[in-house]
């Protein structure tokens, strides 16, 4: 057992973790962070996908002591004071969510693009997004979703990625 | 459409999608209890073979390990949810490999895989019986001792005169079509977590579609009575038909009773992949034939279908696939003999669209090759042959509501078909060819067969003193947005704005009695019972303004949420004023509306001819692909989908869409992509890497066109929409290679191997042409 601070969410969490354990397995198991969902544990299928330092990863395959002095950020941590993150208003409002299991992976996906790419057409988000598998929605609604987020984040109606 | 309703048509974000965007929707793995133990299941590496013994001891020894189980831990009865074929763990031998042999409790997931590798068990090793031809040999290996040939269900149907309809044809072709296993792909895996109380009573949290079905299987595979079972729906994380049924539910509920401790048993997609319930495959051999005015001659089928190891919900999916198709068209004279053939492979199932696809694949190519032997468009064949509102089907079906043929002409009024179509001419690079390709579809809105006793629904709304709504289902919602079709059912009715209804999760403690989500039946008999219930409790709430205003009920009515007196409309009380008085009137307690909704005008089919009504209403769709193909590659670029489908009242026009886009692209992928891999009984490809399911670069814009005739039967109107929209994608992608490069694709999926090789056939003369005049 190694112990580490991981800083989730804007907290610090001190934790006794096994040198092998993932992040996934951490926020999940031991933080009860359990937004982050686990689809295949293999890194085939974004499920698992949250920030660290801005930028998403698949925590399946990121181990959990390597994660220490970032910032890590899971679908809990996005809405600010009760107010949606403008990705999470814009999945809402278009109907991009079905049975919401990839959600939390591709909402956070989106919000990475949209940090390193304000305005990206469809074909940036389609490829952007390629790592997350979503089954139920044929990604036509998580598409116009994140070009309306895009807008929102760019005329300044929501609040902006941290 | 016109729409006079406030909430009813509109298009509504699903009623939970923002616990789904934050995080905080419940899924099965999700859930956690004091002194939750991590479950693990042993499973057999051999296709088929004897066991002779198990060895626990060491594994029980393991530091951690708070129970194992065998199948002697077990009621050892055999059940299932149509042949009773299965046990919960093998007992005397194994049947395909991932077939369940034990299962072990541990404090934490490591020591619960340490411990199954401690497991010893000695197999008899049998040659496996693998090809489902050879298997209905009399002289093949049997995969259950009691089942000479392997065939587990057998179908045979005449209609008409097939033979006199063969003999008249202007044109006929025969084609064996083939559709592989193709997995579900739900997200989220199965999973299940189980507890016992002091009294013996058992609860079970697990995704699922339908927890009263769910609930009868296990009372049956546990021995012990339904009412001892509670079964609680998770948020669940997509299903597709994958999870009306799975043996993890009563592993768990041993391995936890064993154990005496909470279990959560969540499957490893590896393990989804290998032992959880594929899309049945098939074996079709069909012929068809036309007159010369393009009017269906006849149809003949021959289909062998894949039932894996063991039933399950097979034998349904293969009826379908011998039935459905016909009752799209006005056809007359069938002949189909079916076999649902045992081998030991993974057991298979229900995977949306139900049979349905597979057929469509081969009925729908089949139309394209008719339409060109007769010389007319793909588009006029369908429509003279579109089954209309009003017929009676040749399998005894009642269209109350049909609109097939306006379907057919959106879709090629949209894509401009009919001009557009290249026949096989290339682009300007000279090996990159565009084509074009239609198929339309029928589907059920409800199935009689799923529930041989019942077949109906069940809803009680209830309105507290303040006015709140919530509406108890027992159906479930697997993302596809039910909570919200009753949502706004119920609002509709009441005159309440949709976030005053609350719409609660399945619970067979709590839920009226529901058979669950399968057969498309959901909106239309659920939400019928929804409209039942929420009208019993305004009908109680005017009854009891009237009483309060010493009036008879009749003088009352309700409108926008209020209730007016019909004669002085000024006079009114609002919603949760009159809600508040109905609510005093009880002594303080909550208004409860009930609504039992039971079919009408619908059989059981006789079980030898498969002649009768099966459902309360129909639904109908047209799509039509475009695509590129390029002929050095072999690679197919879906570019474009428009998809026309008769819904009947679409309640939630965003939902419709959303099943829409969704189908066609799960079709893309069975289509071009998918295929589960098999070398003797062993799954080659168990991950998202090896067995590819379409991404985001995959799926082409698709845009959706409502045709929304008033069904007599649905509610407001509405039909039904969520497997039909995967029922026709794959023809209308194999009519669209077809129109690019000439070539006609028999097998899924159309993988670049396979144009190829198909390009190189007709190269060298060898695509066979028609047998007809």
């Amino acid at each position: 057992m190694k112990e580490i601070t991981l800083n989730v969410n804007g907290e610090n969490h001190r934790l006794e973790i096994e040198p092998h354990w993932t992040l996934l397995y951490v926020l999940r198991e031991k933080l009860d962070l359990v937004g982050t969902k686990e689809g295949c544990n293999a890194g085939d299928c974004g499920a698992c996908t949250v920030l660290i330092d801005g930028k998403a990863i698949n925590s399946c395959l990121f181990l959990a002591v390597r994660s220490e002095g970032r910032r890590i950020v899971t679908i809990e941590g996005l809405a600010q004071n009760g107010k949606l993150h403008p990705v999470q208003q814009a999945f809402v409002d278009v109907g991009a969510v079905q049975c919401g299991f990839c959600t939390p992976g591709m909402v956070l996906r989106a919000v990475s693009l949209l940090a390193e790419n304000p305005q990206p057409d469809a074909t940036e988000i389609r490829q952007a997004i390629s790592g997350n598998l979503c089954r139920c929605t044929g990604y036509v609604k998580i598409v116009q979703a994140i070009e309306l987020a895009a807008q929102d984040v760019t005329t300044g109606s929501g609040v902006s990625d941290e | 459409m016109s729409n006079a309703y406030q909430v009813v048509g509109k298009r509504a974000p699903l009623v939970d999608s923002i616990d789904k965007v934050v995080g905080s929707a419940r899924f099965g793995a999700d859930i956690k209890l004091p002194g939750m133990l991590e479950g693990k299941i042993l499973r057999s590496p051999h296709p088929h073979a004897r066991i002779r013994y198990v060895d626990t001891a060491a594994a029980e020894a393991l530091p951690g390990v708070l129970g194992v189980i065998t199948a002697a831990d077990t009621p050892m009865v055999r059940y299932g949810t149509i042949i009773p074929d299965q046990t919960i763990l093998a007992t005397d031998k194994v049947r395909y490999i991932g077939d369940e042999v034990a299962a072990v409790a541990a404090v934490d997931l490591e020591t619960a895989e340490a411990a199954l590798r401690l497991i010893k068990v000695d197999y008899e090793l049998l040659p496996p019986v693998l090809d489902m031809e050879a298997a209905m040999r009399d002289d093949s290996l049997r995969v259950h001792n009691d089942v000479p040939n392997n065939i587990a269900d057998h179908i045979h149907f005449e209609r008409g005169d097939p033979d006199g309809g063969r003999r008249d044809a202007y044109a006929c072709f025969t084609r064996r079509f083939t559709t592989p296993a193709v997995h579900q792909c739900y997200l989220e895996p199965n999973s299940c977590v189980a507890t016992w109380s002091e009294n013996g009573s058992l609860t079970l949290w697990a995704p699922n579609q339908g927890p009263f079905a769910a609930r009868l299987v296990l009372a049956r595979a546990l021995v012990m009575p339904e009412d001892k079972i509670r079964f609680i729906q998770t948020f669940t994380g997509g299903a597709f038909g994958g999870k009306t049924w799975q043996q993890v539910w009563p592993i768990t509920a041993v391995l936890a009773r064993k154990a005496g401790r909470p279990v959560r048993i969540v499957l490893t997609r590896q393990e989804e992949f290998e032992a959880t319930l594929p899309r049945v495959p098939m074996i079709i051999d069909l012929s068809m034939g036309v007159y010369r005015d393009g009017r269906l001659a006849f149809k003949e089928t021959r289909i062998m279908s894949g039932n894996g190891a063991y039933s399950i919900s097979a034998p349904a999916v293969h009826y379908v696939a011998a039935t459905r198709y016909d009752s799209l068209y006005r056809l007359g004279n069938i002949r189909c003999t079916a076999d649902l053939v045992y081998t030991n492979t993974v057991p298979t199932g229900m995977f949306r669209g139900f049979g349905n696809p597979q057929m469509h694949f081969a009925g729908e190519s089949m139309m394209d090759m008719l339409a060109e032997a007769v010389g007319i468009d793909p588009v006029e064949i369908r429509r003279r042959n579109a089954a209309l509102p009003g017929d009676t089907s040749a399998h005894g079906w009642y269209l109350g509501s049909c609109a097939v043929q306006e379907t057919i002409e959106k879709a090629a009024e949209a894509t401009d078909l009919v001009n557009r179509r290249r026949g096989g001419r290339p682009l300007a690079d000279g090996k990159t060819f565009w084509g074009i390709g239609m198929a339309s579809c029928i589907h059920v809105a409800g199935n009689r067969t799923i529930y041989k006793p019942y077949d109906g629904s069940n809803a009680r709304v209830q309105v507290s003193g303040d006015g709140s709504v919530v509406v108890y289902s027992g159906e479930a919602d697997l993302g596809q947005g039910c909570r919200t079709v009753f949502a706004q059912i119920a609002a509709e009715v009441l005159g309440v704005p949709m976030d005053a209804v609350t719409v609660a999760a399945a619970d067979t403690d709590f839920s009226p009695f529901a058979i669950g989500t399968v057969a498309s039946r959901v909106t239309t008999l659920g939400g019928l019972a929804v409209d039942l219930a929420a009208k019993d409790a305004r009908d109680k709430i005017l009854a009891a303004a009237a009483e309060n205003w010493g009036v008879p009920a009749q003088a009352l009515d309700m409108e926008n949420g209020s209730v007016i007196s019909r004669s002085h409309p000024e006079r009114r009380l609002s919603f949760p004023v009159a809600a508040e008085i109905a609510s005093d009137a009880l002594g303080g307690k909550p208004v409860i509306g009930v609504g039992e909704y039971r079919t009408e005008g619908v059989v059981l089919p006789d079980p030898q001819t498969k002649y009768g009504n099966i459902a309360i209403a129909y639904s109908f769709g047209t799509q039509v692909a475009e695509v590129l193909v390029d002929t050095e590659t072999g690679r197919v670029r879906v570019l474009r989908f428009v998809a026309a489908h008769d819904v009947g009242r679409a309640i939630n026009p965003l939902g419709v869409e959303g099943q829409i886009e969704g189908g066609i692209a799960q079709g893309i992928g069975y289509a071009l992509l998918e295929e589960i891999k098999m070398d003797r009984g062993r799954v080659l490809n168990p991950d998202f890497l090896d067995y590819r399911i379409p991404t985001s670069v995959d799926i082409p814009p698709i845009e959706s066109i409502l045709v929304e005739p008033d069904d007599p039967n649905g509610p407001f109107g509405a039909k039904s929409v969520g497997e039909t929209a995967v029922v026709p994608t794959v023809a209308a992608v194999a009519n669209a290679i077809y129109d690019a490069i000439g070539v006609r694709l028999t097998d899924l999926p159309m993988t670049p191997d396979r144009i190829l090789a198909a390009l190189r056939e007709k190269r060298a003369g060898s695509q066979p042409s028609s047998s007809g005049a």
